[in-house]
């Protein structure tokens, strides 16, 4: 099947278009992108046309759009999900739904082949989103902590997993103390790849576009404007 | 037909309005309560509301005009001022649904949806005309030559009107939103049993922290007997934000030469700022009430007047708080 895939859980906006014959056409930026200010609103559409473009693919042929769902940056999971739903309910297609840190594991198996992958999304607040992957099995399903909680739950586990993502970036210096091995910091695996969200998409089932909320983890911060 | 999206705030909306000023449909999802408890908008439940909304607010409104996607030929949406995560949502979604389609888009500002938002409809005003738009969010005086644009003559400098609505509700122990409580409490009390002041800062601009804080101090005095002197506070605070908005307008009136006036916001539902802008010497639009609060009505009645942007040129389009 075709299909249109995108995430904008962290920093950087990416899109790709997995087509049936198996050609991936993906628009992934590079790391150094997750350290700059979010702007998913002005790149991700744009990134959307060029995968399509590249893929020679009109949105007749799509069967089917992925979305990494975080967990992540919320305003950037809202843009992703409100982008994918539109353009699913536009071209009557389904939409699935994928997590981006099960995403991450898949870039970090590509480097590491065997073992554990430790997709770590930074949440702010001095706290990382993570997960355990043990291939493609979710060993620990997503959780908020901070570093120092899930250094000490690695520990307690008897864990050693490769860590990429840009929450593996910002606490390099504690994690690798822990003896938790970092991705170096140019490694495409610290980006969330479009193209293991149209992978991981392809075994997801198909649900109605308005289905399709963020994973967000937290509550929100109930501050009223001022 | 235009299909209009507007998420600046705590209401999700959409709507389909022929280019002819027709409104086919007018859907406006409202969170206002859900914020009630907070005593304002908080940011990020408006913004996972509006996600939450968004699709079927939008199914809703093609349904209600008897349209399909089919149908549309232009997408309008609000691009700011506003909440950033919350125009996002609606940006990123009109955006996307314009795009899959190779639809044209229209940004469009919010204040300016406000201010020809009696444009549309069976008796639309017609330009030049001279508008007062005050609301929760916005108070300001603006005049319009032309309704592809318009010009701020003069604009509250601290709260705004239905705000000073709102935290004069609360002073008072009434409910949320604060102005349709007053204004029926209101009813019923002596609207000069209190001075409270007008203050007057700039030509056309207006201030209502001031009043809000003399209620304040009237209701402390007062002690045990604020409660059974509550219609009269109540009478006598509304005068006062009603007198500076009449004031301004008739002002702005005279000094602009307008021979029409239109006015929006939530707070052109108040039925006393509607009595006192009859009294102004030029004839008076007020809109439906549904026109009047937040809605995409008024987002696609805008987008009427402005230049689409041609598929691909909106992809990059963002969202901002603040308008230039
Ligand atoms: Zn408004």
């Amino acid at each position: 099947m075709t299909l249109l895939g995108l995430d904008t859980s962290t920093a950087a906006s990416s899109a790709c278009v997995l087509r049936a014959d198996g050609e991936a056409f993906d628009v992934t930026p590079p790391p150094d992108r997750l350290a700059g200010p979010p702007r998913h609103a002005s790149e991700l559409m744009p990134a959307v046309a060029s995968a399509m473009e590249l893929a020679e693919v009109r949105w007749v042929d799509l069967e089917a759009i992925a979305v990494g769902v975080g967990p992540g940056t919320f305003t950037g999971l809202r843009i992703g999900i409100a982008t994918a739903r539109a353009l699913a309910t536009a071209n009557e297609l389904p939409l699935r739904r994928v997590s981006s840190l099960a995403a991450l594991a898949a870039g970090i198996r590509e480097n590491a082949s065997a073992g554990l992958a430790l997709p770590l999304i930074d949440a702010r607040r001095g706290e990382v989103f993570a997960a355990l992957y043990d291939g493609p099995e979710a060993v620990w399903p997503p959780f908020a902590a901070q570093p120092e909680a899930l250094v000490t739950r690695l520990r307690e586990g008897g864990f050693k997993p490769l860590a990429a993502g840009d929450g593996s970036l910002r606490f390099r210096g504690m994690l690798q103390e822990a003896g938790i091995p970092v991705e170096p910091d140019g490694s495409e695996a610290h980006v969330v790849s479009a193209l293991h969200v149209c992978r991981l998409g392809l075994g997801m089932p198909d649900e109605p576009p308005g289905a399709v909320l963020p994973e967000y983890l937290r509550e929100p911060d109930a501050k009223p404007q001022q | 037909m235009i299909l209009g999206i507007e998420t600046s705030c705590d209401d999700t909306c959409a709507a389909v309005v022929g280019e002819d000023g027709r409104i086919h449909s007018n859907v406006i999802a409202s969170q206002g309560l859900l914020h009630a408890r907070y005593g304002g908008v908080v940011p990020e439940i408006a913004s996972r509301h509006h996600l939450e909304l968004v699709d079927a607010v939008t199914a809703d409104a093609l349904e209600r005009a008897g349209a399909r996607l089919d149908d549309v030929d232009t997408v309008a949406v609000t691009h700011g001022p506003g909440l950033i995560g919350a125009l996002l949502v609606g940006l990123s979604f009109a955006k996307a649904l314009a795009a899959a389609r190779g639809l044209p888009l229209v940004p469009v500002d919010h204040l300016h949806g406000h201010v020809v938002a009696s444009t549309l409809g069976e008796d639309p005003v017609v330009a030049p005309y001279l508008c007062l738009v005050a609301s929760g969010g916005h108070t300001f005086l603006a005049r319009v030559d032309e309704p592809f644009e318009y010009q701020v003559l003069g604009q509250t400098l601290d709260d705004a009107a239905g705000e000073a609505f709102d935290k004069g509700a609360r002073l008072l122990g009434l409910g949320y939103p604060g102005g349709p409580e007053i204004d029926r409490l209101a009813r019923e009390g002596d609207p000069e049993a209190f001075s409270f002041p007008r203050s007057a800062p700039g030509e056309l601009d207006f201030s209502f922290s001031g009043l809000k804080t003399a209620l304040l101090y009237a209701i402390r005095e007062l002690g045990e007997e604020a409660h059974s002197r509550a219609a009269d506070l109540a009478a006598s605070y509304q005068r006062a934000i009603v007198d500076a908005l009449a004031a301004r307008t008739r002002a702005a009136i005279e000094r602009e030469g307008a021979v029409r006036l239109a006015i929006g916001g939530g707070v052109a539902a108040n039925s006393e700022l509607r009595a006192a802008v009859a009294e102004l010497g030029v004839p008076v639009w007020v809109p439906p009430v549904e026109l009047c609060t937040d809605n995409a009505a008024m987002i696609a009645g805008a987008a009427r007047f402005l230049k689409p942007l041609r598929y691909p040129d909106y992809l990059d389009l963002d969202a901002a708080a603040r308008l230039p």
